[in-house]
């Protein structure tokens, strides 16, 4: 029932594909002003971006908040002058999901493998890595699972370490990759528009 | 005179030591400079009212008027309290009445939580925005809502700050900030607005602090209790609290003030590329104020945000016309209408854009709406008294005697001259080598620059030496 009415909500938004780069991209916006982009590698139909933007209480347009791929590199944070962020040298957290898990990377993490420990809290719908040293601490939901309504599981949970970088691997349930694949089929059978002169339906 | 001078030495002297003394433990305040110049209103600091609405002789920066003072207080409750939308005052008086300074008076008892809003008469008119928008846009910016927004806080307790000044000693700093919760430890590169906030927070390893990312605010939260033991003395008021718990940077609800127009400009934005050219001064179109209008009776009824009815202050509001004045009728009474104050030193004259005359060149029917507080010319103690507070504003010396002669000069041309005789004594006093500014400084200044009337005093004598002075100019019209 749950899953239904998240992949009702994506029928019902309006979607855009485009192909660019050996990449098809695709852009969702939905009735709330939500707005969802995903970009999937074109031969081997993996997801490489999942991005998300919403307007903000006033009504102004925030930043799009990067929930699978690299963080983009805004020019202006770049050019402008920042008030704080973090040290390049800081732990990295992203996430990058494989055919049949999720996986989330972080770098920059040089401690061996045994000072760090995974749990899943299924009450909190969330996943914690701690660190014995008490040098990293990350809460992190998994909100595919959130939008479906699964539980999480333990068993399910893996990590390895190797060359300075945690890997955490959930597997997916088989909800989620049937969904995944309707939803993958789905995109496919919408004609992309190719060098922008098509009518682009969500602008 | 002599002992007290002596006095005077001895407290310098231990001050300077106590200075240095604190100067040598917290090195980097050092380099905090005052960067707020010195404005006209700029010693004001209230409405120098007690607690009952009674004005005080000499308080807050503000000097007699004491009528016109506890009106403005009684205003400013009204305010305050907030039920009423669309009142509106006049302050009328004489040139250099101090009815500014009430306003500003007004403004800063009010707080910075209440907009405030100020502008000319003569700001609106400009050929880019029709006059009722730009008044609008003034109406708008002048109530405030407040909404709660999810925003990105950092909160830890401070291991080390690191600042490091270039070798050079100019171009930027640059500084590492490394915090730390009970579960982890993160390590920050700060800007150079975010390490001054730092020093003049006197932020040190052990503290609790919250910072906002977005806007770089520091809160301090207290002490860390693992660092109770550091010192024995501590002040009274440190607070000891836990280290926070899990991760560094959390979502946290905060509430802020955004004005109406702010929102309007947000929302007529036209999205894409199209932006860069409309800009956002452009004119906002009543349909979206309507939406913006309704969203924002919406927001309330839900409990989401709350309006904040604030201060449109115009001076000199005889520059308005006719058009303005019949705009105005009808904007005070829309329940979305913060409170107007307006400030004239006009009597009887013409209203703009009409033939007719009319009491500080304002119709009758909005005269009507209006609640009128006066203000009147100051005695000469009270002159003496405000030349006192400027002189300390500015930071000059001033002795008895030129005090004295400068009050004179204050009654007899205007306040407004003897204040800018201050600062120019000032420079001539310290080009002279001395401290204190003395009469003949003043005497010097007063001859060097003519005052209003000596001025016009000088051309009916020397009119006919003037250029184009053959050509008899019809009279300008200032009314």
């Amino acid at each position: 029932m749950a899953t239904q009415s998240w992949s009702d909500l994506l029928k019902a938004s309006r979607k855009t594909v485009l192909v660019h780069d050996g990449k098809r991209k695709v852009h969702y916006l939905f009735s709330d002003g939500k707005e969802l982009a995903e970009e999937y590698e074109m031969n081997t139909d993996e997801l490489l971006v999942r991005k998300w933007r919403k307007k903000n209480a006033v009504g102004a347009q925030g930043p799009w908040e990067v929930e699978v791929g690299e963080p983009a590199l805004s020019v202006e944070s770049v050019l402008e002058p920042h008030v704080i962020k973090e040290n390049s040298s800081n732990p990295l957290f992203m996430r990058k999901d494989t055919k049949t898990s999720f996986q989330w990377r972080i770098r920059n993490l040089p401690y061996p493998k045994d000072v760090y420990m995974v749990s899943v809290e299924p009450k909190e719908r969330c996943c914690i890595i701690r660190t014995t040293n008490k040098k990293y601490y990350k809460k992190f939901s998994i909100p595919d699972m959130d939008r479906c309504q699964l539980p999480l599981e333990s068993s399910a949970l893996t990590f390895t370490h190797a060359n300075n970088t945690l890997i955490i691997s959930y597997k997916k349930p088989k909800e989620i990759l049937t969904l995944e694949q309707e939803l993958l089929r789905n995109v496919k059978k919408i004609k992309s528009v190719n060098d922008g002169d098509g009518d682009c339906k969500t602008q | 005179m002599t002992i007290k001078k002596k006095l005077f030495e001895i407290i310098c002297l231990l001050l300077f030591l106590h200075v240095k003394m604190t100067a040598t433990k917290v090195p980097e305040v050092r380099d905090i400079t005052r960067i707020e110049r010195i404005g006209a209103h700029s010693h004001i600091r209230g409405l120098g009212l007690d607690d009952a609405l009674e004005p005080r002789q000499v308080c807050q920066g503000m000097v007699g008027q004491l009528a016109a003072r506890r009106a403005a207080g009684i205003i400013l409750e009204m305010i305050k309290d907030g039920h009423i939308a669309g009142r509106a005052v006049l302050i009328a008086g004489q040139p250099g009445t101090g009815k500014t300074a009430i306003a500003m008076g007004i403004a800063q008892s009010l707080g910075q939580d209440t907009p405030f809003t100020a502008i000319a008469g003569s700001e609106i008119f400009s050929l880019e925005m029709s006059k009722t928008e730009a008044l609008s846009q003034a109406f708008r910016k002048a109530i405030g809502v407040r909404i709660k927004e999810e925003t990105e806080i950092i909160e830890g307790e401070v291991v080390e700050i690191q600042i490091d000044r270039p070798a050079t000693g100019t171009g930027t700093k640059v500084g590492k900030l490394t915090l730390k919760t009970t579960e982890m430890e993160t390590i920050y590169d700060l800007g150079s607005k975010m390490i001054e906030s730092l020093s003049k927070e006197r932020v040190q390893a052990g503290d609790v602090i919250t910072i906002d990312k977005a806007t770089g605010k520091i809160n301090k939260l207290g002490r860390s209790f693992t660092r109770a033991r550091d010192y024995d003395a501590m002040g009274a008021q440190t607070q000891f609290v836990q280290c926070p718990e899990g991760e560094l940077q959390k979502r946290k609800e905060v509430v802020h003030t955004v004005s109406l127009h702010e929102i309007d400009v947000i929302n007529s934005r036209t999205q894409g590329f199209l932006a860069l050219f409309s800009g956002d001064t452009g004119e906002i179109k009543s349909e979206v104020r309507e939406q913006i209008n309704a969203k924002v009776s919406e927001w309330r009824e839900e409990g989401k945000a709350e309006i904040i009815p604030g201060v449109l202050f115009i001076d000199e509001v005889h520059m308005l016309d006719m058009e303005c004045f019949s705009f105005l009728n009808r904007a005070l009474e829309s329940d979305l209408s913060p409170v107007l104050i307006m400030a004239t030193n006009r009597g009887i004259t013409r209203i703009r854009g009409t033939n007719y005359q009319s009491p500080h060149g304002i119709p009758i029917d909005l005269l009507d709406r209006l609640i009128i507080i006066a203000t009147s010319p100051y005695s000469e103690k009270e002159t003496r008294q405000i030349l006192k507070i400027r002189y300390e504003e500015e930071d000059v010396e001033l002795s008895e005697e030129a005090l004295t002669v400068l009050t004179r000069i204050g009654l007899e041309t205007s306040l407004r001259y003897a204040i800018q005789l201050i600062s120019t004594a000032g420079v001539v006093c310290r080009k002279r080598g001395g401290t204190e500014v003395q009469v003949e400084d003043i005497k010097r200044v007063y001859s060097l620059f003519l005052d209003e009337s000596r001025s016009s005093q000088y051309m009916k004598e020397y009119q006919d030496s003037f250029l184009f002075n053959e050509t008899q100019a019809a009279q300008m019209d200032t009314s």
